[in-house]
C-alpha cells in the first residue's frame, strides 16, 4: 500500500487506462498541462500522451458531452470533465436526453462507453454557482449510473472500472477531497459499481453518506463512540446503483439510520435512502430514520454562513442521538 | 447529362425518392386513422435533401437527423420494414419500438438517431466525425438539422469546433423556411445564413433543395473535402415541407400561394422530367414507382402482422451490463 492523494489517485486511474486502451482519451476545458484541470485532476497526462489524447476544448458544456457521446458511439471510449457540477446544467440536454436515453431509444443497439467526470460540493466559499451537490438530479435519471467516492482508493478502483464500463457514468468527485489523502494498493486493482464499504463498523446506529459527507460521519462516529454510543458507517461508493442490501443488513443490526448527503435536504438523495429504508426494513426500525443534509437555501458565500447551511460532524452526532433518545 | 450524376444514380436517387414519398404519405394516412400512436414529423417536399445528401455518403460513414428523421434515415438506408414497424409499435421495428417516429435509428449503417430534441444532433455528429480522425479511420458525418436548429446554441458551439479540430462533417440545413409556425425572418438575426457558416471558417453553399442532383454534387464536394482532410462544410439546402410542423398542424400560417409554388416544384416531378429528357422511358419509371408500392404494401403487412413487444421489455436496454442493470432498475413491484 502507498499513501497517495486522492488527485494523484484519479490521475493513476486515468494513466492506467489511457495506456491499457489507447481509444481512450481525455476531452474537457483547461486538462492539459500546465493547467492540468482546474482541480488538477489531470495534471501530468498531456506530456505524456499523444496530443490528441488530452483533448482541451472551448467553454460549451453542452456541446463537450455531445461530442463525447458521438464519439462513444463511433469507436472510442471518452472521458469527459465538466469543471463544475453546476455546469452540468448547461449539459443537462446532452446528458439526460442523449447520454442516459441513447440505448434505450435506439433498442439496444449501441454500447455508450462514456465517462463524465465533475467535481461538487461546498466548503470552500465557492457560493450558490460553483459549490453544488446535484447528485440527487443526476440519479432521478434512468440510464446514468453515478459513483461518488469518498477516499483516494476507491476513486481510484471506482475510476478505472468506469472507464471500462459499456454503460454512462458520473463520476463525481469533491472539491475538497482532491488534497486528502489514503492507502491504495500497489497492484492492479478495480471496485466493482454497486458494491458498499462499510468504513466503520457498529451496532448501535447506522450512518449512510457518501463523498466529503462520509468523512464527516467518521468524524461524527468518532465523538459518538466517545460517548459510548457505537455507529455504522457505511459508503454506498455508487449511488446508481446502490446497495441497499448492506444498508438493510445494517439496519437489521442497528435498528436506527441517519442518512447524511450534502445537497439540499428537500426531494434529495437523503430521501431516496429513507424511503427504501423504510419500505423495506419498517418493522426493524426502532426510531424515525433522519436526514441530515443542507438548508433548503442557495448555498452563501460566506463561510460562517455556508457553514451553517451545510451538513456538519454536530448535526450528524445530533441527528444519531435523536434515533437513541426515541 | 450535365452532372457528375449518372443516369443509373440518378434512377436510384428517383427510387429512394419515391420510397419515402410513399412511405411519408402512408404513414400520414395510417396516423390520420389512428393506426399509429404519439406523433410524428412528415418530410414530404423534402426527400431531394435527403436523398441526394445521403447518397454522396460511403461505406462506414455517419448519419444524424432530426425529428423530421423518416425521409432521411430511410434515404441512408433504413429498412422501410423496421421503420414502419417501429412507427406501429412493434417489437421488431428498428429501435424495438422504444423509440418511435423521432428516435429511429440504424446504427450498423452508422445512423446514429434522428433526435426529438432542435439542435442536439449537432455535437452528436461532431462526435463521431472526432472518432474518425482520432480512429484515422476516412470516414465523414453527415449532420442534417432543419433550419430552427442554426439559432440553438449547440449548432454554434459544435460549428466552431469542427473548424478548430478541421473534423470530417458536413453540416447541412435543410430549410424549410418554418421553425415550426415562426417564418425564417422572424427569427434569423442576418438574413444570409452563409455569413453565419462562413464566419466559423468553412465553405458555405446554398443549394436548390429540390433538385436531388444538386444537393447530391453539392453535398458530394463536401464530403469528398471532409475526407481528404479539408474539414467541415456547410450546405444550405432550400426546401418545403407540403405538411404542417407536425400530424395535426394543417400550417394555416403558411400562404396558400407559398404551398401551391412549393408543390409546383415537387422533387420528384423535378427528377421524373430529367430522367425523362434524358432518355429514360416512362415505363421504366412507372414500373419503379409500383415496385416501391409493392415494397411498401408488404412492409405495411409484415408491420400489421408483428407482434406487439412484451411489456416487460420495457425493462431491457436501460444498461448494457446486466449485473448493474438489474441493480439499478431496482425491485419491479408489478
Amino acid at each position: 500500500m502507498t499513501e497517495i492523494l486522492y488527485r494523484e489517485a484519479i490521475q493513476q486511474a486515468l494513466r492506467e487506462e489511457m495506456l491499457r486502451d489507447d481509444t481512450v482519451f481525455l476531452i474537457g476545458e483547461d486538462l492539459r498541462d500546465p493547467w492540468g484541470g482546474t482541480y488538477k485532476a489531470t495534471a501530468g497526462l498531456s506530456p505524456d500522451f499523444e496530443d490528441k489524447r488530452v483533448l482541451n476544448t472551448p467553454i460549451a458544456e453542452d456541446t463537450i458531452i455531445g461530442a463525447a457521446l458521438g464519439a462513444a458511439l463511433s469507436g472510442t471510449r471518452p472521458v469527459a470533465e465538466l469543471m463544475y457540477i453546476d455546469f452540468v446544467m448547461r449539459a443537462m440536454d446532452a446528458v439526460v436526453n442523449q447520454v442516459a436515453k441513447v440505448r434505450y431509444m435506439s433498442g439496444g443497439q449501441s454500447d455508450v462507453p462514456l465517462v463524465i467526470r465533475t467535481q461538487g460540493g461546498g466548503g470552500r466559499s465557492s457560493a450558490a454557482q460553483h459549490g453544488n451537490s446535484l447528485e440527487a438530479w443526476l440519479c432521478h435519471v434512468p440510464g446514468l449510473l453515478i459513483a461518488m467516492p469518498s477516499t483516494p482508493a476507491d476513486a481510484k478502483g471506482l475510476l478505472k472500472t468506469a472507464i471500462r464500463l459499456n454503460d454512462p457514468v458520473i463520476f463525481i468527485e469533491h472539491k475538497l477531497l482532491y488534497a486528502t489523502k489514503g492507502e491504495v494498493p500497489d497492484d492492479e486493482y478495480t471496485i466493482p459499481f454497486g458494491v458498499a464499504d462499510i468504513k466503520r463498523e457498529g451496532t448501535d446506529v447506522t450512518i449512510v453518506a457518501a463523498s466529503r459527507a462520509l468523512l464527516f460521519s467518521l468524524e461524527a462516529a468518532e465523538e459518538l463512540a466517545r460517548e459510548g454510543i457505537s455507529a455504522e458507517v457505511i459508503d454506498p461508493r455508487t449511488l446508481v446503483p446502490l446497495d441497499e442490501e448492506t444498508i438493510f443488513e445494517s439496519v437489521d443490526k442497528t435498528n436506527r439510520l441517519v442518512v447524511v448527503a450534502e445537497g439540499a435536504e428537500r426531494c434529495g438523495w437523503t430521501a431516496e435512502i429513507a424511503a427504501r429504508v423504510q419500505e423495506a426494513r419498517f418493522y426493524s426500525l426502532d426510531a424515525p430514520i433522519q436526514r441530515v443534509a443542507a438548508l433548503n437555501v442557495p448555498l452563501p458565500f460566506q463561510p460562517d454562513m455556508e457553514r451553517y447551511v451545510l451538513p456538519s460532524v454536530k448535526d450528524i452526532v445530533a441527528a444519531a442521538k435523536r434515533t437513541l433518545d426515541a | 447529362m450535365a452532372s457528375e450524376t449518372d443516369r443509373k444514380d440518378l434512377l436510384e436517387m428517383f427510387r429512394s425518392m419515391v420510397r419515402i414519398r410513399l412511405f411519408e404519405q402512408a404513414a400520414y394516412d395510417m396516423y390520420m386513422d389512428g393506426e399509429l400512436p404519439g406523433f410524428m414529423h412528415i418530410s414530404i417536399g423534402q426527400e431531394a435533401t435527403s436523398v441526394g445528401a445521403c447518397s454522396a455518403l460511403g461505406e462506414g460513414d455517419y448519419l444524424t437527423s432530426t425529428h423530421r428523421g423518416h425521409g432521411d434515415t430511410i434515404a441512408r438506408g433504413l429498412s422501410i420494414e423496421s421503420a414502419m414497424a417501429e412507427l406501429m409499435g412493434k417489437a421488431d421495428g428498428a429501435c424495438k419500438a422504444k423509440g418511435g417516429s423521432m428516435h429511429v435509428a440504424d446504427f450498423g449503417l452508422g445512423i446514429l438517431g434522428a433526435n426529438g430534441i432542435v439542435g442536439a444532433g449537432m455535437p452528436i455528429a461532431i462526435g463521431s466525425a472526432l472518432s474518425s480522425n482520432y480512429l484515422d479511420r476516412k470516414t465523414v458525418t453527415l449532420c442534417f438539422f432543419g433550419d430552427g436548429a442554426m439559432t440553438t446554441g449547440p449548432t454554434h458551439e459544435a460549428m466552431n469546433m469542427a473548424t478548430l479540430w478541421n473534423l470530417p462533417v458536413v453540416f447541412v440545413r435543410q430549410n424549410n423556411l418554418y421553425a415550426e409556425s415562426t417564418p425564417v425572418r422572424e427569427y434569423q438575426g442576418i438574413p444570409d445564413i452563409l455569413k453565419w457558416a462562413e464566419s466559423y471558417g468553412m465553405p458555405a453553399t446554398r443549394v436548390d433543395g429540390n433538385d436531388v442532383q444538386a444537393v447530391h454534387d453539392t453535398v458530394l464536394t463536401a464530403v469528398e473535402r471532409a475526407r481528404s482532410g479539408g474539414g467541415p462544410s456547410f450546405v444550405e439546402s432550400e426546401t418545403y415541407r407540403w405538411f404542417g410542423h407536425n400530424i395535426g398542424d394543417p400550417g394555416k400560417g403558411r400562404p396558400p400561394e407559398e404551398v401551391t409554388a412549393w408543390k409546383a416544384r415537387d422533387p420528384l416531378v423535378i427528377c421524373r422530367s430529367v430522367l425523362l429528357d434524358d432518355g429514360a422511358d416512362e415505363a421504366s419509371l412507372s414500373a419503379i414507382e409500383s415496385e416501391e408500392q409493392e415494397k411498401l404494401a408488404k412492409a405495411i403487412e409484415l408491420g400489421r402482422a408483428a407482434a406487439l413487444p412484451k411489456l416487460e421489455d420495457a425493462l431491457t436496454d436501460v444498461y448494457g451490463d446486466q449485473t448493474l442493470a438489474a441493480a439499478a432498475l431496482g425491485e419491479v413491484r408489478r
